[in-house]
């Protein structure tokens, strides 16, 4: 590697090294007991997944780098250079993490290694050594951004045809528009992704409970942060909030998808309007009983898995329970406490990097599967984009034999 | 005008989860060679602003789209 390279990564390494990271990387006393709450070490015990062996990989580079002379040590890790070698090893350990923070739970220090893996992508990021497909869907979004005047008309157009589908599931007066765009002052700018899936069934519930919603023109999914360049992170984040501010909004509402919301309602500081997530915004409206579900219309046992950027990293595990609740009597929980679940295995980018990653996220999510196995449930219920493709991709893998759903979806389908 | 495009590659990515339509488009246009067209059939009202910010970022031509009853249909030029 060349002199000059080196000092480009390191001085990213030093934009980011806060004093909390500083304090994760020097505090890890190596008392293994995060090792086995890793889904990844659990399905495939390699030293090199336990959570402090990644992050030993960065804190490597600290050491040698930035430690500062004659402060406590307590890591029996030694210094490495930031070389071909490093990088490497950064790009094995940020991207066989899912930054699901089930570890973080477990450390008697809260150590984030996932924050001290956004650290390795940011490394990677700045190396151009980062996953190709992730850096071209978030250049992709953020290309949207600037180009949305010249294509929404499209969009619009394309909504038509979902009109019917959107009735169908919940009757509205003819005059009405099923799908809303542009309403300026409306309660609420939901926030979906690509697929009429994530539109036509929320768009049922907004307008069963009257809601005076818009659709935004954006998809909720922000792949800055998959990566780990925080200008794009920033970059997408901002069409959602000036669409936001233009419309002059009172409430987000960001879709079934985990880092989505996580991102936003966590990472874009202090906005005029709320942000929601789309089970939260379904919890109020059953609790305001502005919508009523029939419940067992779905037989079987049904469980639910909780998105860990929904639930263990952004507090949301109340609200799909209570929406179940109303559902099905039928109810099993995968795990005692929800803030303990485990990671489906797909996040970090992972899902998105498609069959390139198929093996790793099938073979890293064993303990997911025999979890899911473990409930003889018949549904698998979830509340994620990324959580419902990987736990759809583990039911064929390992033969689980549920049905996997959105909540969402079932809620559409329950309307009374 | 799509009746008088030849394709040379079809890609059936109906009702594919986020993000697989544009993955598998990324990937589709890399296995036909410059100036032949790939035709992306697609069920997502998202594709009709995701496909052109992705043609162009990438230097890719949508050279027509069609909107059926059900379906989006691209028509995609390899430029490089
Ligand atoms: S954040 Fe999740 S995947 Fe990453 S090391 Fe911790 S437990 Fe493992
Ligand atoms: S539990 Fe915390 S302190 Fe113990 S090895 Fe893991 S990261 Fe280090």
């Amino acid at each position: 590697m060349e002199e000059n390279l080196r000092e480009k990564l390191l001085k990213a390494f030093e934009g980011k090294l806060t004093k909390t990271i500083a304090m994760y990387l020097e505090t890890c006393s190596r008392c293994g007991i995060c090792t086995t709450s890793c889904h990844v070490f659990n399905s495939m015990p390699r030293p090199e997944y336990s959570p402090a062996a990644r992050a030993e990989v960065v804190r490597r580079l600290y050491k040698k780098y930035f430690k500062l002379q004659g402060k406590f040590w307590p890591s029996l890790g030694e210094a490495k250079p930031l070389d071909d070698t490093a990088l490497d090893d950064l790009d094995r350990a940020a991207y066989s993490c899912t930054g699901c923070r089930r570890c973080m739970t477990f450390c008697p220090f809260g150590i984030d290694t996932q924050q001290i893996m956004s650290i390795a992508k940011l490394i990677l990021v700045a190396a151009h050594a980062e996953p190709e497909i992730l850096s071209m869907l978030a250049d992709v979004s953020i290309s949207k951004g600037e180009s949305i005047d010249l294509i929404k008309q499209g969009f619009i157009d394309g909504l038509e045809r979902l009109e019917g589908e959107v009735v169908e599931k919940w009757k509205i007066d003819a005059e009405k528009i099923p799908i809303p765009t542009e309403v300026q002052e409306a309660d609420i700018l939901y926030v979906a992704l690509a697929g009429a899936h994530s539109i036509i069934p929320s768009a049922a519930i907004f307008n069963a409970a009257c809601e005076n919603w818009t659709l935004s023109f954006f998809e909720a999914v922000n792949f800055g942060a998959f990566v780990g360049d925080p200008g794009k992170t920033r970059l997408i984040m901002d069409r959602i909030i000036n669409e936001a501010n233009r419309l002059n909004v009172k409430e987000v509402c960001i879709c079934e998808c985990g880092t989505a919301f996580r991102v936003l309602k966590q990472m874009s500081g202090k906005q005029s309007f709320k942000i929601s997530s789309i089970t939260e915004v379904h919890a109020r409206y059953i609790r305001e009983k502005r919508i009523k579900l029939e419940k067992n219309r779905f037989k079987g046992i049904i469980t639910y898995h909780d998105p860990c950027q929904i639930a263990r990293n952004a507090g949301i595990m109340d609200e799909p329970r209570y929406i179940i609740k109303h559902l099905t009597d039928n109810f099993t929980d995968l795990s005692k406490k929800p803030e303990e679940n485990w990671c489906c295995g797909g996040g970090g980018g992972l899902v998105a990097m498609g069959q390139d990653s198929h093996d790793f996220r099938m073979k890293s999510s064993k303990v997911k599967a025999d979890q899911v196995k473990a409930t003889h449930a018949s549904i698998l219920v979830t509340a994620c984009e990324n959580c419902h493709s990987q736990l759809s991709d583990l039911n064929k893998y390992y033969k689980m034999g549920v049905e996997v759903k959105f909540l969402s979806s079932m809620v559409a389908d329950s309307l009374i | 005008m799509s009746n008088e495009i030849k394709a040379d590659k079809t890609l059936d990515l109906k009702g594919l989860p986020c993000p697989m339509p544009v993955v598998k488009i990324s990937k589709g246009i890399k296995e036909v060679e410059v100036g032949q067209v790939v035709e992306a059939v697609t069920t997502d009202p998202g594709s009709l602003t995701d496909f052109p910010a992705w043609a162009r970022t990438n230097g890719h031509e949508i050279i027509d789209t069609v909107q059926g009853d059900k379906e989006i249909t691209f028509y995609i030029k390899r430029i490089v």
